[in-house]
């Protein structure tokens, strides 16, 4: 039996998504299925150097190829610069005057095929002054080093110093001060979908784009600048996604700017698809970092002081590299209670591809390096690490109590401490860590983390998320809202609180597709929020229409509309349940009573900003989230130590506090796929390698991903903790169980090895020389 | 990205053989395109003229007798040879490679013909066929000839087929009695190529135990397959112990020049040279004494 949670209708339990059959028998359509009458395909014109000027930009020869129909470079954008807010718009659609990473756009071509738009970007000529380029932070940061950006000195892109309490002081009554270096590589997010658009302008001031973006309601607002045009006449509609994790897809690409430029020369739908070459070279990064961190904590091991040092590589451009640095900083007051926190974040500008959200941001990269560090610290102490974390976590607070961390951060809900309890017992933890494995070459260990993250995430400006449920007269319902589902289940969520609400079944409600001429504006799909918040706007649309038709049903029923419920379908009357009648007949009387009503129900989404307002990125205070999920994690890995390969067993348990699982079965796939396929995989194989500039892997067989045969099938337990703040209860699930995997991981392979790796990912060379070395020094201590 | 090309599909060897022929040095065979594609794809190869072999169901085979051995048709895929009940019976190792080599997609369409053709040094087969002193088949215009699998590679990626020829046949002969043969390639993953790999025959003489013959292949270590002859003649001559084995090991090591790329330095690979020859050789070992 399915487990199921909470009593009610329709959310709970286990639910078919509502985009599944769509998916699986192919209907659903993706921007690269997408075919127009008369469409043109677009290709880029890439720089091959990572830091250059730009001299001069000849494309008469591509102009003149048979097949052409135009070319396009950043000079038609008329010094146009776009960024991720408003101060840090420091990006052409192509550079113009220089290009400041490797394979940076320059120009684009529309052409009556794929091939002819090729041959024409060969035929562009581009003559470059090449310069001498920064290719890490460190290089980055010297004295005289060359500019990324010529106003920019230093190449300082974001920098961030915070104090909570006196760190210095608790450092100085600390029983154990330590002090690591720990180290995130660039990562690829991993979507299997590249970049795809098809733009067309139906009119002379209208733009029609349909691409492959998380987040619509981006490119709604840019390319309405970018073109000058009123947002009503900017239609944005939504393919189906093929997943996203942060960055690329929220944010502009070349193409995105190429299409409607290119379109609008011919006149034409013109359509451009990423290669995997493209999404691998020029797509956005996970951020390499430099993690220092300082710990101070009692005999007993009670954390008194935390600092950190996060260095950054951003990359050749800002993108949203002030809200990865926040990120990084602001969740080391959580899971476990802190009292005294500093924090310098330092994100330079290098000639590497621009770096930007992933999965887990930011929070990744600080709570690797803190819940692995907590490990060396319990060793030190020789406490066991479960123990230690018990004894540092956050409580879960008293029902209509709120949390409030050193930096202000506050969370109504804390099931941390469950997370770690039941992880602890589900392995048997305290007998599987005594008892060493030792199989031939092979050594087993097992390692332990906890992690959180913020939900419904909201930033400055608009953060509203929207629904319209409109009641079609045979009872039948048109769910409408600007929220995307780029594969994490949201739309099926959505439906499902909207049909528990209403007192209707999940198949009674059809959910469209994204279309900003339609829909209601939505922030995006970024930072955990669409659950959260396009949640309580489903609850809110719901709850006007259900008002309007009880209403009507109190008419009927000569009650009070207090008096009136409706439950899977039926209407009654809550105190004489005989007195009842179908939903369907509910809705008809609704309609068709002269002069007949329209049911349409709206809501928005109201929570987190009204209770608790917004963080400052810059002083580091206040919630970035609504809620926090929190996780606990233990993994098994086997050593084979004579290789340095390490696999992660099926040995391995995790426990979400998502709030309240409102479809349990997404949730476990969800938090699975985190866990394994970004937690893991960063953990031991994922990693760009790289040379001044050049990336050196940019293919599926040397940028190493895991495939199902190293997938560990993990075991996803519940916690349920009801979030007053979110749509019954629920939190975020899974960009926890990004965050938990790789210290798990890490702290396992020192159980079974004695060797700590501070580096991600912990591939085989890195892990056998760390063995080497620890067996010489063991024989030199002999 | 790929570019044009006119496509062919001959139905017999011939048939391929006459467009051989015909566009000497300008046509490029593809069997199931599983490297060809990915070397096509990254602008590394274009063609004027593919001949699509994929169709020639004359050599798509697996043939057992005792006295001619095995012989495979340059057509078979990788997962028949894999499930092949005569070869697990037989030549065990033969399916033991096939098991690592790529994902099941991979295996279900790419050819062992294709892939000891692609000549690429990490290559799996290549070594263990060495291992078994197989022998190739090859057709031309001029009619057939059989070369040795250890002279068919001639550089990276190169392989000793002249313009008009094709690979028709693999020829592996019955190993001697008392021969145990295995192999071992380290992977991150289950189906990466090698970053090194190595692999092993052991003959012991049935009188004595000492070692007759010894023969160590490595993968990815020169720009061929590599035969590792020092390290064979450590262990010829002598009863075998595992100290002899790491030494073999050790010597092979010292005759391997791997390359450097994101997935090792010359330096790694080189300590794991040591510890596949040793893994290999010491399952071989048992596999010798059993037989
Ligand atoms: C993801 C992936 C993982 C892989 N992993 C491994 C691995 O772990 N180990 C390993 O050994 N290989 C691996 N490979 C390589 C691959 O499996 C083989 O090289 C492949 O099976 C080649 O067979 P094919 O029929 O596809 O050859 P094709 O790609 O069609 O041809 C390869 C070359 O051989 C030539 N050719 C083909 N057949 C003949 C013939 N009969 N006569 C003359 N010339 C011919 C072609 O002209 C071409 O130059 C991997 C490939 C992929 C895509």
């Amino acid at each position: 039996m399915e487990e199921t949670f909470g009593n009610y209708s329709v959310i709970g339990k286990a639910m078919p998504r509502v985009d599944a059959r769509a998916k699986v028998t192919g209907e659903a359509k993706y921007a690269a299925d997408i075919e127009l009458p008369g469409m043109l395909w677009g290709q880029i014109k890439r720089s091959p150097y990572a830091h250059a000027r730009i001299l001069n930009i000849d494309t008469s020869k591509a102009e003149e190829l048979p097949g052409v129909k135009a070319v396009t470079t950043g000079k038609d954008f008329n010094g146009f610069k776009w960024g991720w807010s408003g101060p840090t718009r420091d990006e052409e659609p192509f550079a113009t005057t220089k290009v400041r990473y490797q394979y940076e756009g320059v120009a684009a071509v529309a052409a009556i095929s794929e091939d002819i738009a090729e041959e024409a970007c060969d035929l562009i000529e581009v003559e470059y002054e090449p310069l001498p380029g920064v290719f890490d932070p460190f290089e980055a940061m010297k004295e005289g080093a060359p500019l990324v950006h010529d106003n920019r000195p230093g190449n300082i892109c974001v920098e961030y110093h915070w104090t909570f309490g006196d760190v210095d002081k608790a450092f100085a009554e600390s029983h154990l001060v330590r002090e690591d270096i720990f180290q995130t590589p660039r990562m690829a997010k991993g979507y299997l979908e590249t970049p795809a658009v098809v733009a067309y302008w139906p009119g002379p001031d209208r733009l029609v784009f349909q691409g492959a973006k998380g987040s619509p309601y981006f490119p709604y607002r840019i390319l309405a600048r970018c073109f000058n045009l009123p947002l009503s006449n900017v239609r944005v509609i939504q393919p189906f996604i093929g997943s996203d994790f942060g960055g690329t897809k929220n944010d502009m690409t070349h193409c995105d700017f190429a299409a409607p430029m290119l379109a609008k020369k011919t006149g034409r739908p013109v359509k451009l698809v990423y290669t995997q070459f493209d999404t691998l070279t020029t797509d956005l990064r996970r951020h390499p970092m430099w993690i220092t961190i300082k710990t101070g904590v009692t005999k007993d091991g009670i954390l008194k002081a935390t600092y950190v040092k996060a260095i950054a590589d951003g990359g050749a451009y800002t993108r949203m590299s002030p809200l990865t640095m926040f990120l990084t900083g602001t969740c080391m007051t959580l899971p476990y209670e802190l009292p005294n926190f500093k924090f310098d974040a330092y994100n330079y500008f290098t000639n590497n591809p621009s770096s930007a959200a992933m999965r887990g941001h930011g929070l990744y990269h600080s709570r690797f390096a803190a819940d692995v560090q907590l490990d060396m610290m319990a060793e030190e102490l020789g406490l066991d690490p479960v123990e230690i974390r018990l004894r540092n976590a956050i409580e879960n607070p008293e029902p209509g109590k709120v949390y409030e961390t050193i930096n202000g951060v506050h969370m109504a809900t804390c099931g941390v401490k469950e997370c770690i309890e039941k992880v602890a017992e589900a392995t048997n933890w305290e007998e599987k860590r005594k008892t060493k494995k030792v199989e031939g070459h092979k050594s087993y260990g097992i390692g332990f983390s906890a992690a959180t993250y913020n939900g419904g995430t909201k930033l400055s400006a608009h953060n509203a998320c929207a629904a319209i449920v409109r009641v079609c007269e045979d009872g039948s319902i048109n769910y409408l809202t600007g929220a995307s589902d780029v594969g994490q289940g949201s739309d099926t969520v959505c439906c499902a609180i909207a049909a528990e609400v209403l007192g209707v079944g999940l198949e009674d409600i059809d959910i469209k597709r994204v279309d900003t001429a339609f829909t209601p504006v939505d922030p995006g799909s970024y930072g955990s929020r669409v659950t959260v918040l396009a949640g309580q706007a489903a609850m809110n649309a719901a709850e006007d229409a259900k008002r309007q038709l009880v209403e009507v049903a109190a008419q009927q029923f000569s009650v009070t509309p207090e008096e009136v419920e409706i439950k899977n379908r039926q209407v009654f009357v809550k105190s004489n349940p005989q007195r009842n009648m179908p939903w369907e007949r509910l809705v008809r009387i609704a309609c068709y009573e002269t002069p007949g009503k329209v049911i349409i129900g709206r809501g928005y989404s109201t929570q987190g900003i009204t209770i608790l307002g917004l963080a400052d990125l810059s002083k580091g205070v206040g919630d970035i989230g609504t809620n926090y999920s929190f996780t606990a994690q233990a993994a098994e890995v086997e050593v084979d130590v004579e290789t340095g390969v390490v696999k992660c067993t099926d040995n391995s348990v995790i426990a979400h506090d998502c709030g309240f699982p409102l479809n349990p079965p997404a949730v476990e796939t969800q938090v699975q796929g985190g866990s394994y396929h970004q937690g893991v995989s960063a953990a031991l194989y994922e990693e760009f390698k790289m040379d001044q500039g050049q990336t050196l892997n940019p293919n599926l067989i040397d940028y190493m991903r895991p495939r199902a045969y190293e997938a560990p099938m993990t075991k996803v337990l519940h916690v349920v903790t009801n979030d007053p703040y979110g749509p019954f209860g629920a939190k975020e699930a899974s960009e926890g169980s990004c965050c938990s995997a790789p210290p798990a991981l890490i702290n396992a392979i020192y159980d079974a090895t004695g060797v700590w790796i501070k580096d991600l990912p912990a591939q085989p060379e890195k892990v056998f020389w760390a063995l080497k070395a620890q067996k010489e020094k063991k024989q030199r201590k002999k | 990205m790929i570019g044009d090309f006119e496509y062919f599909a001959p139905k017999t060897v011939d048939e391929a053989i006459a467009l051989l022929s015909k566009y000497k040095g300008e046509a490029k065979i593809i069997a199931g395109g599983q490297s060809m594609l990915v070397v096509m794809k990254r602008g590394l190869l274009t063609t004027e003229y593919l001949i699509d072999i994929k169709g020639i169901a004359a050599l798509d085979y697996i043939k057992y007798d005792e006295g001619e051995g095995l012989r495979i048709g340059a057509l078979t895929i990788h997962r028949a040879i894999e499930k092949s009940p005569i070869i697990q019976k037989h030549f065990r190792v033969l399916s033991e490679m096939e098991q690592n080599l790529a994902t099941i997609q991979t295996r279900n369409w790419g050819t062992i013909g294709g892939n000891l053709c692609h000549g690429d040094p990490a290559g799996d087969p290549a070594p263990v066929l060495i291992a078994l002193n197989a022998k190739l088949k090859l057709a031309g215009s001029g009619g057939e000839r059989i070369i040795e699998v250890e002279e068919f590679s001639k550089d990276y990626l190169e392989v000793a087929l002249e313009p008009d020829e094709m690979l028709t046949e693999i020829q592996v002969p019955t190993p001697l009695s008392h021969t145990g043969i295995a192999c071992e390639k380290l992977m991150v993953m289950k189906g990466d190529m090698g970053v090194v790999g190595a692999a092993v025959s052991i003959t012991l003489s049935p009188k004595d135990g000492v070692c007759k013959d010894a023969r160590i292949v490595l993968s990815n270590c020169a720009s061929v397959p590599l035969r590792a002859r020092g390290a064979e003649k450590k262990l010829i001559g002598k009863v075998l112990n595992d100290s002899l084995l790491v030494e073999a090991g050790e010597v092979a090591s010292t005759e391997a020049s791997p390359p450097v790329d994101v997935h090792g330095s010359a330096e790694y690979r080189q300590e794991m040279v040591k510890v596949f020859v040793r893994r290999a050789a010491t399952k071989a070992l048992e596999r010798a004494k059993a037989a």
